[in-house]
């Protein structure tokens, strides 16, 4: 008999983001601030330089005059295998669990934030400040996300609030996960699919037939830090794939 | 230097001749510092037992708050003889005692099996049956009838009891379905097992209602509801732990 425990932690939740979908939206970035209860980011926040995004889109020119074009790559946490955050923590608040993600326990971080330094792809936020919603976005809270107060470090957290209802769900239901069931809030608004969720350790998920594709990539390979956020590059109408960039 | 030899000089004198305000001072320091030592003790004693498990009942620490309607659940969950405040016998009108009526907890707390909240009952439950039943003397059930059967029957502003703390994130479903599952052969720690076996109905299905007490106590005698286990971290983890539930910290805090 599978064990609740074993149930949890037979699954490594990943994402895959095809490059060339992407049409720089911002859908995904939107989702994500309302589903995580991500404080907002005010132009006086914006000013100290201190905004927050779990998810951003990076943009980047490639081309010649007059033949420019915009490359759009959604970064988020890549929660790496290997991450550089996780060591630097001195009280285990982020830490690599079962199911393949990089963690964030709120309640046991104490806002050192060398987690924050640690990693190359600026994706984890300090909260400098008390959050804040104006008495209109109150009611638009997620009941199911901690509220961050000061002090502490937050980042990507798969949605994981998601991922447990979902495993829960199919436990009650007393049948196995589907492919597709559980959906982040990033992969549920994209509307290109270019961000796609799922299970690494199901060989034929989404996820794992992507993260076998020719064009397949990873952020900052050169720091072996193992992400478990695949993606696929951008194919190019004049030739060939643009490769990743450094 | 001169000075310097001179306190030296005089330190013996003090000693011998204290001043009048001193003398005064000793003993009041003395009682002072063993009244600040009561106190912190005190205080101390508050945080230690707030630690481990539930703080003692006095100074507003009480894990019982009193409810804006005295809802008893004697009376509704459960079915012994009923007894007024004052110790005496409750009768009906006819001068029979009263007896609990030994609703169902999910007739009330309806979601408690299949979500994460159990759910308090709106006050339209309350109504359909205390329309007529409960005499109208009585002060609780007057004030239920003027929230619920008024043009606008509002909501009851219940006090909460339970409460974890807000980076807790607690489920019911997982636990009730766990404890009501009698062809469970593994390991089943802090299960009440004689409950279990009262609770189970011809059909071999377990009844939820009994489960409640693994971590509620036991609410059908309380005529206020209050909090009797400490459920703090240890006491979930410990279980899980024993029960090969996950204790992974994403479990409970996200
Ligand atoms: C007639 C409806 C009814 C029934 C039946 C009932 N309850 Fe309740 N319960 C309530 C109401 C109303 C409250 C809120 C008022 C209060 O806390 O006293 C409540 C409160 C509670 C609370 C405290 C909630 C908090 O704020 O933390 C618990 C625990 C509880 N009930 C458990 C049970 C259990 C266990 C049973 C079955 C033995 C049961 N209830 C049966 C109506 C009911
Ligand atoms: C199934 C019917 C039923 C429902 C539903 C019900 N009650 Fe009762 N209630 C009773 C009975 C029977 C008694 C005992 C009769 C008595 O005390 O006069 C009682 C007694 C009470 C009393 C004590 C009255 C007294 O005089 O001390 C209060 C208060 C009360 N109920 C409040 C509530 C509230 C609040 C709800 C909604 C959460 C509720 N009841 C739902 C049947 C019900
Ligand atoms: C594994 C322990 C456990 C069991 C078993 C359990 N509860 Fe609870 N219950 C809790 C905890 C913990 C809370 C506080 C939840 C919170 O603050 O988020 C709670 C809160 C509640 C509340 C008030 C908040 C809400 O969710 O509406 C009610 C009512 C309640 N429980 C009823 C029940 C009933 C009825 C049963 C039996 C069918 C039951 N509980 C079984 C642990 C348990
Ligand atoms: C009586 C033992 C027991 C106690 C006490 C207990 N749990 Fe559990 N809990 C379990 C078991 C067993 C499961 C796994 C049930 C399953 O899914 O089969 C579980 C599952 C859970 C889950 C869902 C895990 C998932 O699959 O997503 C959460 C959340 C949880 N418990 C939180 C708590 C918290 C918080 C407390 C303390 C207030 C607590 N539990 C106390 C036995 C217990
Ligand atoms: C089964 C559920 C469960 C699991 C798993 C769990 N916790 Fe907790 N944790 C709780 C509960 C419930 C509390 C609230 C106790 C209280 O009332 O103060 C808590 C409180 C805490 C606190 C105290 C916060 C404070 O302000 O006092 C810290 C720190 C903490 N947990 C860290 C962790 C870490 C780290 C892990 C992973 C190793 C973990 N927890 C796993 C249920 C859990």
């Amino acid at each position: 008999m599978v064990t609740a425990a074993e149930r949890v932690s037979s699954h490594k939740w990943g994402m895959a983001v095809d490059v060339d979908r992407c049409t720089g939206c911002q859908a995904c970035v939107m989702a994500c601030q309302t589903e995580n209860n991500i404080p907002l980011s005010t132009e006086d926040i914006y000013r100290q330089k201190r905004t927050f995004a779990w998810i951003r889109i990076e943009r980047y020119w490639y081309g010649d005059f007059p033949n420019v074009k915009a490359r759009f790559i959604p970064i988020m946490c890549q929660h790496c295998e290997n991450a550089p955050c996780e060591p630097v923590c001195p009280v285990f608040a982020t830490y690599h669990n079962t199911e393949g993600m990089n963690v964030q326990i709120y309640n046991r971080c104490v806002g050192t934030r060398y987690c924050g330094a640690g990693c190359p792809y600026n994706v984890r936020f300090f909260n400098y400040w008390e959050p804040v919603w104006p008495s209109t976005l109150r009611n638009q809270l997620n009941p199911d996300v901690t509220i961050r107060s000061r002090g502490i470090m937050e980042k990507c957290s798969f949605c994981v609030q998601r991922i447990r209802r979902g495993v829960r769900e199919a436990a009650q239901e007393d049948r196995d996960l589907v492919d597709g069931e559980i959906q982040t809030a990033c992969t549920d608004a994209c509307p290109t699919n270019a961000l796609v969720f799922g299970d690494f350790n199901d060989d034929n998920s989404r996820v794992s037939i992507m993260s076998h594709d020719d064009r397949k990539y990873t952020h900052l390979d050169s720091l072996n830090t193992e992400p478990n956020v695949v993606y696929l590059a951008q194919i190019d109408a004049t030739g060939g794939a643009i490769g990743e960039h450094e | 230097m001169a000075s310097g030899e001179k306190t030296l000089n005089e330190q013996p004198q003090t000693d011998n001749g204290r001043p009048a305000w001193v003398k005064v001072l000793i003993p009041v320091l003395a009682l002072g510092g063993v009244g600040v030592t009561a106190v912190l003790g005190f205080v101390m004693v508050f945080f230690i037992t707030a630690w481990f498990g539930n703080p003692l009942p006095v100074l507003g620490f009480d894990q019982s708050p009193v409810q804006p309607i005295a809802f008893p659940h004697t009376a509704h969950a459960g079915s012994e003889l009923l007894f007024n405040d004052d110790g005496s016998a409750k009768m009906d009108a006819e001068g029979k005692q009263l007896t609990g009526i030994g609703l169902d907890c999910t007739f009330c707390h309806r979601t408690v099996t299949d979500t994460n909240v159990a759910g308090i009952p709106p006050v339209e439950t309350c109504v359909t049956c205390h329309r007529v039943i409960g005499s109208t003397q009585s002060e609780p059930l007057t004030l239920l009838r003027t929230i619920g059967l008024g043009d606008d029957p509002g909501p009851i502003q219940w006090k909460r009891v339970h409460r974890l703390p807000d980076h807790v994130r607690f489920v019911h479903e997982p636990h009730i379905r766990f404890l009501t599952d009698v062809g469970n052969t593994h390991v089943i720690a802090n299960r009440d097992e004689a409950a279990i076996l009262a609770g189970t109905q011809s059909d071999g299905s377990v009844l939820a209602a009994v489960t409640c007490s693994t971590c509620h106590g036991d609410i059908k005698s309380q005529t206020q509801v209050a909090q009797v286990e400490p459920l703090k971290m240890g006491q979930c983890v410990d279980c899980h732990r024993k029960n090969d539930a996950p204790t992974d910290c994403t479990t409970c805090h996200f």
